[in-house]
């Protein structure tokens, strides 16, 4: 009853105008980018947070929360209306909604989408709440070497074990994992890899490399390879409202999807994409109307679409309660609070009750706030669709160069914009993540000081690390996911040459 | 058929040479670590050494027919167009341009020049149409931020009529 309570709290602070205010204006702004096509939730936070300065935590971190989980709503009416490849969470819907969009049924598309989207989240949203409070406890146990053994089982699930390929994972997550060492070493003092530049002394900023990655990166992308192309938008015919039929055949779908896509989303899993997949895949054996899969499903745009919101929350429980992001988004997120000197994980649930239990409580309102704007308001964000490509991506760089400027009023910070622009490039078109280089950004200098800090403590005895049972445990597990896939191809590929 | 993929095998040396190079500067770093026995060459040596790693896989990944499951390099398989030389050179024209001016000219100046490369870039031809919009929107972001959420940017050439940054 304790969460309740604390619950209970945090709505008093979420209900505040200015709170709801702050989050009406992050969904708000989380469904426009969602909407547009290459902006994600990532680099409109990233761009944001040099803000940070200006605002009041609590009203921040809800607007964040809000661009968040807005641009899962929003990305689901690019989907449907447009048929891009996009991201590859949104690649199952694509499949169904553009489907039942060019057959006329762009309304119930959207509709089941935005309607699933609230269905998921809310239920994800007491799930967190339930869960949360649970993870704290155990967390307040963890010493330094039980948070470094869990710092390297993220590490090695969001780059090695998901992913086209295991060495380009890990290259991205090494390539980070360096940007975070450039920079004064907080233990010390000593400057590292800095070259007596001032503004490399400060360490790279994590708006810088996001940005660079995300903005300038993917817009070098798509001019040289795609700005040539001409796309068609379906248009919103009849009404949104769903049939009898539609509802009687959404609704099985969103909670089988929020079962799949929760639980995937508090383990450090790399993303939406598998959740969405699977719930997909369920649909599609489960339906009675397996003919139909491939020629507009609509079980095939509510699963997939619930799954990704389900799993968007779920991301929140690590990072909340333990501090541990497990997509870029949440290492972004994660730097918004270190920003304001706040370091997520069980001390912030007693020290900060207020502002976490105010940001969790914002969860539910932010729900409802989408679902009405993402159903009656539907055609606005229509036309957002048709902003042109050269118009939109002047204006996203605009910002861009603004977010990183405004660090240091420095164009040194510019020029290490474009650098990792030209590196996004590469990644996109060599297929290199690169979620796993922002994490490790972030991630990376704590897990150096839980690392001295657990050494220090056992006196510099090294296995302190194995002979703890819960950080034991925690390296046990990765050796076992970098492995067993292992050992099992091998196998196969023994049995099938024999 | 095994085949050589170049650009994949010079990204791949690449990364081998930024490991050598993070390995070769923490060597310079001093070892001392009080209670924990490790000082601040130690992580350091672990990332460079697993960079030389990853770059050494990367390149017998590239020289031994292409790194595994990548982008195939025909751009139509990929539902993509030829790269485009000129729209690449546009957008980085416009960031040099606008991190040469920005701190000289000014954030609206630089803004519209950065806006109407990039939307050159894009393959618009409407010259004036670009201007005038990042005219706007340069100027829009400029009030919005310096005059109401007291954010330092530089009103440079314009700052006669702009007014200094801040209140």
């Amino acid at each position: 009853m304790e969460a309740f309570d604390a619950l209970m709290a945090g709505f008093g602070v979420a209900l505040k105008p200015i709170n709801l205010l702050w989050g009406f204006i992050g969904v708000t702004l989380g469904t426009f980018i969602g909407v547009l096509p290459g902006v994600g939730p990532a680099l409109t936070v990233a761009m944001l947070l040099p803000l940070t300065a200006k605002l009041d935590p609590t009203g921040a971190l809800i607007m964040f929360a809000g661009i968040y989980y807005g641009a899962m709503f929003g990305g689901s009416t690019t989907t449907i209306l447009l048929n891009t490849p996009g991201e590859s969470a949104s690649i199952a819907t694509a499949l169904e909604g553009n489907r039942m969009a060019k057959n006329g049924r762009a309304g119930p598309a959207l509709a089941t989408a935005a309607i699933g989207s609230f269905v998921a989240g809310s239920i994800a949203t007491a799930l967190l709440t339930l869960l949360a409070p649970v993870v704290v406890d155990l967390a307040l146990k963890f010493g330094p070497a039980e948070y470094f053994s869990l710092m390297v089982f993220a590490f090695i699930t969001v780059s090695a074990v998901l992913g086209a390929s295991t060495v380009r994972g890990l290259t991205s997550l090494f390539l980070g994992l360096f940007f975070g060492l450039i920079g004064i070493d907080s233990q010390t003092g000593q400057p590292r890899f800095a070259f007596g530049v001032a503004e490399l002394l400060d360490g790279v900023d994590v708006v810088v490399l996001a940005v660079g990655l995300f903005a300038v990166g993917e817009a070098l992308y798509v001019a040289a390879y795609q700005s040539r192309l001409t796309e068609t938008i379906e248009t919103v015919k009849g009404s949104v409202m769903m049939s009898l039929e539609d509802w009687k055949r959404s609704w099985p779908a969103w909670l089988r999807a929020t079962a799949i896509g929760f639980p995937f989303g508090t383990i450090p899993a790399g993303g939406a994409e598998i959740p969405t997949f699977l719930s997909y895949a369920a649909e599609k054996k489960l339906s009675r109307h397996p003919e139909e899969f491939g020629h507009g499903a609509i079980e095939g745009v509510a699963g997939p679409e619930a799954a990704n919101n389900a799993s968007a929350t779920g991301v929140l429980v690590p990072l909340l309660t333990l501090g541990i992001p497990t997509s870029a988004t949440a290492a972004i997120l994660l730097g918004a609070f270190q920003n304001y000197g706040l370091q997520p994980g069980p001390q912030l649930f007693q020290a900060q009750s207020e502002l976490v239990w105010g940001l969790i409580a914002s969860l539910y309102v932010g729900n409802v706030i989408l679902l009405i704007l993402n159903l009656p308001l539907i055609g606005i964000w229509v036309k957002v669709l048709s902003i042109p490509k050269d118009i939109l991506y002047a204006g996203i760089l605009v910002f861009a160069t603004l977010g990183a400027y405004s660090l240091h009023q420095s164009w040194v910070d510019l020029l290490t914009l474009y650098v990792f622009g030209l590196l996004g490039f590469a990644m996109r078109r060599w297929d290199i993540p690169v979620g796993p280089a922002v994490i490790g950004l972030i991630l990376g200098p704590l897990a150096e000081t839980q690392f001295r800090r657990a050494l220090a403590i056992s006196q510099g005895d090294p296995t302190v690390f194995f002979t703890q049972p819960i950080s034991a445990t925690f390296l046990a597990i990765t050796a076992a996911l970098v492995v067993v896939p292992w050992v099992v191809r091998k196998w196969r590929s023994r049995d099938s040459s024999v | 058929m095994r085949r050589f993929k170049p650009a994949e095998a010079a990204l791949s040396l690449g990364v081998l040479a930024l490991g050598l190079g993070v390995a070769g500067v923490t060597a310079t770093l001093p070892s001392e670590g009080g209670y924990s026995g490790i000082g601040p060459n130690f992580i350091p040596g672990v990332v460079g050494a697993g960079i030389v790693v990853l770059g050494l896989w990367l390149s017998y990944e590239a020289f031994a027919g292409g790194w595994r499951n990548a982008p195939p390099d025909d751009a139509r398989a990929r539902g993509e167009h030829e790269f485009n030389a000129a729209a690449f050179g546009w957008i980085t024209a416009g960031l040099f341009a606008h991190m040469a001016l920005i701190g000289w000219a000014g954030f609206v100046i630089a803004g519209i020049a950065l806006f109407a490369c990039i939307a050159r870039a894009f393959g618009s031809l409407r010259v004036a149409r670009d201007l005038g919009f990042g005219l706007v929107l340069s100027l829009g972001v400029f009030v919005f931020f310096v005059k109401l959420l007291n954010v330092n940017l530089p009103a440079g050439w314009l700052a006669p009529i702009l007014g200094t940054a801040g209140i």
